[in-house]
């Protein structure tokens, strides 16, 4: 297990090297720089030149990177070009609030997804499983955006039940409660969309277990049903679950964006938009970073449930997690 | 993703195509060719009242302190120490005064900062109670000098006097390349600027230059507070960002920035002027999507919006709580026309014969473009000049009335002849080209799918392309490499000089002529313009040039135009005389000092 957990370790630090070199060249090989973006038109070309020597813009790329690469090593995130400010006092704050609203969804959505597809998973075609269905297709064919402003209409503006938009009311940052309130429409809308294929694959993945061999031998052995499906069955059932909520990560951290822009989130989705529209490569380098760092943990955290969740899966030296 | 930068970069336009122009924003005639709007009114009453408007705000204040007194409050007399809550687009970047180059943080800098003068609603240089120059500046004989003397009571918000050495500080800090200063164009005609006494300062020009008056429109940044930061590292320096640092002298002071959320201003404590502001509280709140910002005026959530989009006008006005401002702006839109055969794919430049671009004026249909696109927000403009404004040429320039016959008997006269594929040609060469703007402005998006539609009716084939703002900017505009282009530009600076676009003297890279057009007559005219402080006979050389370059027509001027600005008048009130005025740069918050708001 440790030897494996370092090799793993060891392989994730190369990955995001190679994700930096990547990303760093991709930012810098796009058309117009941050100078374009900010400094004015009537800027006479050797004032420009000044500013953009000041800012280290017009060093060769590969020290560029070299630089970055440096002051990341010691935690130093860099600055924003145009207005010198920390990358990590804007990115940190960004990062906490997409978190709190997407952890929300996630599990709320969690929560409702796998017991009803265990359960649509046992009573196949009945009301409940058709209703599923239904929410599905919705959730997989409404704009996310589109709801988000249907509720917005409907309980906020028509009825005054909940706040439009923003993280808190002002004066009341901190407040539990009105984070709460604030939390309810943005998290309903992702819950659909979340919901829509969690339900599926959860029942899909109950189906295929429950038609197994060693499902049947409990049942013939006259185990309850209760039984059968939570301890023979759902930890089974959870592998391939697992590993969807491993690959959905990425979209997890930075799919929020549209919602965020709707309801006014201060998150990280938005952030990036605004940053890319800027060129301020630190920040940019610094989301792609937060978010393969992210992508690369929830991997491995996925990797070491399938151990827990099934004992067949060894980790160590026979060559890795079973896939 | 690329699809939300798009629509974003659309936004960041308005912020950052704001090249320093010119023109003057008379408000009478631009406001009052906006019928159906709700603060049309009155402009005559408030052209005269805004002349003396020292006199009109002490009365108001007068009366606000003997309202708190009385038992009953008098619905006319303003509430103190009432919240403003302002929904706008786009964070600030930074609000030192040297810096700003975007709207967000200009608003901002507009509201905690005084300026050495002001303007007045016609955009005439004032000294109100709140600027910190005295009396108007005194212009020498010859033109060269301006002496300017300030009132001995300003004060920063840390107490400290306000005086000469923040002038000069000011001053020489823009005009030092190290500095790299946005608005440092503005003041290199500047020969030497001599501290007379504590509270008089002397500005020598190098020649006649008489945009210059517009350069003392402007706010100060304390020298005892920066006078040792290494002019080098000014720009990456606390000031402007930090709230505890920004040291400002306007009625309110910068107390709060959350980035990406909002931006809060709280009366300024050691406030020194006679008319102190109502407003104890100004918000900014950041929406980055305009829907939400209107469905939160709706809501009451914020109480104003600079501007919201076109599209969103209808939801608005079903609100009777709301009001809208639609009188134009200081910008306007144009297609500009290059003069440079290399920027052709078959290297012949098809808009070198005057009558062929004459005959684009007459085959856009531009007054449609205003009434259908811009939804009324708009008005025609034949030269550079705003309408109203005292360079406005009005009928000295001509009007290109929509006219498809008259544009193809014109490219005929041209050597024009239709093709087997019904397009124009002239020589073996097709009239096709490629009309740039940036991709995600809707506005532009529309009216570049009318000209294809007007020109391809005359035998004109254009493609209409859209471009990522900032790669536009790099390879195409900067640099002069376009065919054709449809773009604005906003006044920000009130005077009509505009010979950095329009001269031969400005090609790319030092200048902004992009389209490589040069007609020495105009040329001349725009050095003449600058070299007389008489504003009579500067007003003849712009109406001069008014006439002869909407006959010329490096551009084809489209329109004036503007977003509506949004005012919850149920909850923020101010005096006709202290109401927005759009045709000026930040007009929106014209006279905001003497505003008031019922919310706490």
């Amino acid at each position: 297990m440790t030897e494996y957990l370092v090799r793993r370790l060891f392989q994730s630090v190369l990955v995001l090297f190679l994700i930096s070199i990547l990303t760093f060249a991709m930012i810098h090989a796009a058309p117009g720089g941050p100078t374009q973006v900010f400094l004015a038109p009537g800027l006479s070309p050797e004032a420009a030149k000044v500013q953009a020597h000041n800012l280290g813009l017009d060093r060769p790329v590969l020290v560029q990177y070299s630089i970055w690469l440096g002051h990341l090593v010691t935690g130093d995130l860099g600055y924003t070009f145009k207005n010198h400010i920390p990358v990590g006092d804007i990115l940190w704050p960004t990062v906490k609030n997409t978190m709190v609203l997407m952890g929300a969804a996630w599990l709320f959505s969690l929560l409702i997804a796998i017991p009803w597809g265990i359960y649509n998973s046992t009573s196949q075609y009945g009301f409940s499983d058709q209703t599923s269905s239904f929410v599905s297709y919705i959730g997989f064919a409404m704009p996310t955006f589109w709801f988000g402003i249907i509720l917005q209409e409907y309980f906020s503006l028509k009825h005054d039940w909940l706040p439009l938009s923003d993280m808190y009311t002002m004066g009341k940052e901190g407040n539990m409660g009105d984070l709460f309130m604030h939390l309810i429409l943005p998290v309903s809308v992702l819950t659909l969309g979340f919901l829509a294929s969690y339900t599926k694959y959860a029942k899909a993945s109950m189906l295929e277990v429950l038609g197994q061999d060693y499902i049947r031998t409990a049942r013939a052995k006259g185990l309850r049903e209760g039984r059968v499906i939570f301890r023979h069955a759902l930890r089974n059932a959870l592998i391939p679950i697992i590993t969807i909520l491993g690959l959905d990560l990425p979209i997890l951290v930075g799919g929020a964006a549209l919602t965020e822009r709707v309801f006014n989130w201060p998150g990280m989705g938005r952030l990036f938009v605004d940053m890319a529209v800027a060129r301020e490569y630190s920040v940019l380098m610094s989301i792609t970073l937060v978010v393969s760092v992210i992508v690369v943990v929830g991997n491995l955290v996925a990797d070491i449930l399938y151990a827990i969740v099934d004992p067949r899966v060894q980790l160590g030296s026979k060559g890795g997690a079973a896939r | 993703m690329s699809k939300r930068f798009r629509v974003l970069s659309c936004l960041s336009v308005i912020a950052l195509v704001g090249v320093i122009l010119s023109g003057c924003g008379g408000s009478d005639n631009n406001s009052s060719s906006n019928n159906g709007t709700s603060n049309s009114s009155a402009n005559s009453n408030t052209t005269s009242n805004s002349s003396n408007s020292s006199t009109t705000n002490t009365a108001t204040t007068d009366d606000s302190t003997t309202t708190n007194d009385t038992a009953t409050p008098d619905p006319n007399a303003p509430v103190e120490g009432g919240t403003l809550t302002v929904g706008t687009f786009s964070d600030i970047v930074s609000v030192n005064p040297i810096y700003i180059n975007d709207t967000s943080s200009g608003d901002i800098e507009n509201l905690i900062n005084a300026r050495l003068y002001d303007v007045d609603r016609n955009a005439n240089l004032a000294v109100e109670p709140w600027s910190i120059a005295a009396e108007l500046p005194q212009i020498s004989a010859d033109g060269k000098t301006y002496t300017v003397k300030l009132k001995n009571t300003v004060k920063w918000n840390d107490g400290q006097p306000l005086n000469a050495d923040d002038v000069l500080f000011t001053y020489n800090t823009v005009r030092n390349p190290d500095a790299g200063a946005p608005g440092i164009s503005a003041f290199d005609k500047i020969d030497s600027i001599t501290k007379i006494d504590d509270y008089t300062v002397e500005f020598k020009l190098k020649q006649v230059y008489a945009p210059f008056q517009y350069s003392l429109y402007s706010s100060l940044v304390p020298a005892h507070v920066l006078k040792d930061v290494p002019v080098k590292e000014l720009s990456k320096n606390a000031y402007g960002v930090d709230p505890t640092k920004t040291v400002t002298s306007g009625p309110w002071k910068f107390s709060e920035w959350k980035q990406g959320q909002y931006i809060t201003l709280e009366t300024n404590p050691n406030y020194w002027g006679d008319v102190k502001p109502h407003l104890g509280k100004i918000i900014y709140k950041i929406y980055a999507d305009q829907n939400t910002e209107v469905q939160a005026l709706i809501k009451g959530d914020i109480q104003m919006s600079e501007a919201i989009p076109v599209t969103s006008m209808d939801a608005v006005k079903a609100n009777d709580k709301l009001s809208t401002i639609l009188a134009p702006g200081p910008q306007y839109e144009y297609v500009q026309f290059n003069f440079k055969d290399e920027n052709f794919p078959d290297k012949v430049s098809p808009f070198k014969g005057q009558k062929t671009r004459q005959a684009i004026a007459y085959a856009l249909n531009r007054q449609g473009m205003v009434d259908n696109v811009l939804k009324g927000t708009g008005k025609l403009m034949n030269s550079p000049f705003l309408p109203g404004s005292w360079a406005d040429p009005g009928d000295q320039a001509v009007n290109y009335a929509f006219d498809p016959e008259k544009a193809k008997s014109l490219l005929a006269e041209d050597g024009w002849v239709a093709g087997k594929d019904g397009i124009l040609a002239k020589d073996g060469h097709r009239f096709s080209f490629e009309l740039q703007y940036n991709a995600g402005n809707s506005r532009r998006e529309q009216v570049a799918a009318i000209i294809q539609q007007n020109l391809k009716d005359v035998g004109i084939e254009v493609t209409p392309k859209g471009i990522d703002f900032a790669t536009w900017i790099d390879q195409n505009i900067t640099p002069g490499k376009f065919p054709a282009i449809l773009l604005s530009w906003s006044l920000s600076n009130p005077d009509p000089d505009a010979e950095s676009i329009f001269s031969s003297k400005y090609f790319p890279p030092a200048g902004q002529n992009g389209g490589w057009y040069k007609n020495e007559s105009i040329d001349a005219l725009w050095t003449k313009g600058q070299l007389t402080t008489d504003q009579s006979a500067r007003a003849d050389v712009y109406h001069q040039i008014g006439k002869e370059i909407s006959t010329d027509l490096p551009y084809v001027f489209l329109y004036q135009y503007g977003l509506p600005q949004v005012v919850d008048q149920s909850t923020l009130h101010w005096a006709d005389a202290d109401k927005p005025e759009s045709s000026l740069g930040y007009g929106y918050l014209f006279h905001a000092i003497n505003w008031w708001s019922d919310k706490k």
